[in-house]
């Protein structure tokens, strides 16, 4: 599979940068620093006031709901780049198979848009 | 050479982040580790030639799925000192399950032949990954694509039903009525006569009535 493969080698490159450079900070500080831990020094540190709460407290329902909506549309943008590449030669019927997708989609845009699920607040 | 070493690496990490996400005590690490499978997953399928595959994965699974599996996991209510508690009791319904999925493994893998004779090459088109994609996706395979698109929908709709609650309370911003507003609907510009006060003058909104918990302001008493 050497054709694909050999375009990137750039990003291997960038990757092993990338690991030393995190690996260096990490290391440097871990080896160099000094450190005397008490327990004081480790407590979850808030601006002066004891913290109140665990920070594993329950998450609101509506960080989902926006997720979800992000990943059907990051899909339905994933599904538009081979069709952009290709459409020269899908013709007629591709480019209808598509807006057939895309009308699908936009009624359940429509139907989010309208029921305010867009909105925070 | 490298690219065998690497397969080798790639597919290492992926099983030993697998395993890390069952084993991992804390959901969140487990979510981390999800992730570090995914972009080995992304690593072999990129060895494989699977370009575009590979960068679907990447930007998909890790930069939505992932985020969706966190706050799924950030949405339940997990005391750690308690998650250790239903395992013996939920432990043969997981064996069941884990046993049917192993069968099914088996049933699939005992067709499969390790080194098949030299498949055919697909004939070199000349076009990129994600043209040869394109050339099938939306024609020959447009009923698989359309029941995607209605799979979407569902879930779209699905969640919005489950999750979206209306909050009566919000104060929230109407941009649009803000700029219809007009001067002359608030404003209203008065010439009294010194001493006589504004009253009858000063526009109200239509539903208000003085507050009653709140003493009238004191008048002006004018001496003659």
């Amino acid at each position: 599979m050497a054709p694909v493969i050999n375009d990137y080698f750039p990003v291997l490159v960038f990757v092993v940068i990338a690991f030393v450079i995190a690996l260096a900070m990490v290391g440097g500080s871990l080896l160099a620093g000094k450190q005397k831990p008490y327990p004081e020094k480790l407590s979850a540190y808030e601006c002066g006031f004891e913290a109140f709460d665990d920070s594993r407290r329950r998450f609101d329902v509506r960080f989902y709901l926006v997720s979800i909506l992000f990943i059907i549309f990051d899909l339905e943008v994933a599904f538009l780049f081979p069709w952009a590449v290709s459409l020269s030669r899908i013709g007629m019927f591709g480019f209808l198979s598509m807006l057939g997708f895309l009308g699908v989609l936009t009624v359940g845009f429509i139907y989010e848009w309208r029921k305010g699920a867009l909105e925070w607040e | 050479m490298i690219v065998t070493a690497f397969f080798y690496i790639f597919a290492a990490i992926l099983v030993a982040s697998a395993g890390m996400v069952v084993a991992a005590r804390n959901p969140v690490h487990a979510v981390l580790f999800l992730i570090l499978a995914f972009f080995n997953a992304a690593g072999l399928f990129l060895i494989a030639g699977a370009e575009f595959l590979a960068m679907i994965l990447v930007i998909v699974y890790v930069g939505a799925v992932a985020v969706l599996f966190l706050f799924v996991v950030m949405m339940l209510d997990i005391r750690f000192d308690q998650m250790r508690e239903g395992l013996q009791r939920y432990a043969p319904i997981g064996a069941a399950v884990g046993l049917v999925l192993f069968a099914e493994l088996v049933a699939t893998l005992a067709g499969l032949k390790i080194a098949p004779v030299e498949a055919a090459a697909p004939a070199a088109s000349g076009l990129t990954n994600s043209a040869e994609l394109g050339l099938v996706i939306y024609t020959r395979y447009i009923f698989l694509f359309q029941a995607c698109g209605i799979v979407l929908l569902v879930a779209m709709i699905g969640a919005i039903v489950l999750t979206l609650r209306e909050r009566v309370s919000s104060r929230k911003q109407d941009i649009a009525v803000q700029h219809a507003r007009h001067p002359a609907d608030t404003l209203v510009m008065a010439d009294p006569v010194a001493g006589s006060g504004m009253d009858g003058q000063i526009l109200r909104a239509p539903g208000w009535t003085p507050a009653l918990d709140k003493p009238a302001p004191a008048r002006l008493e004018t001496t003659s």
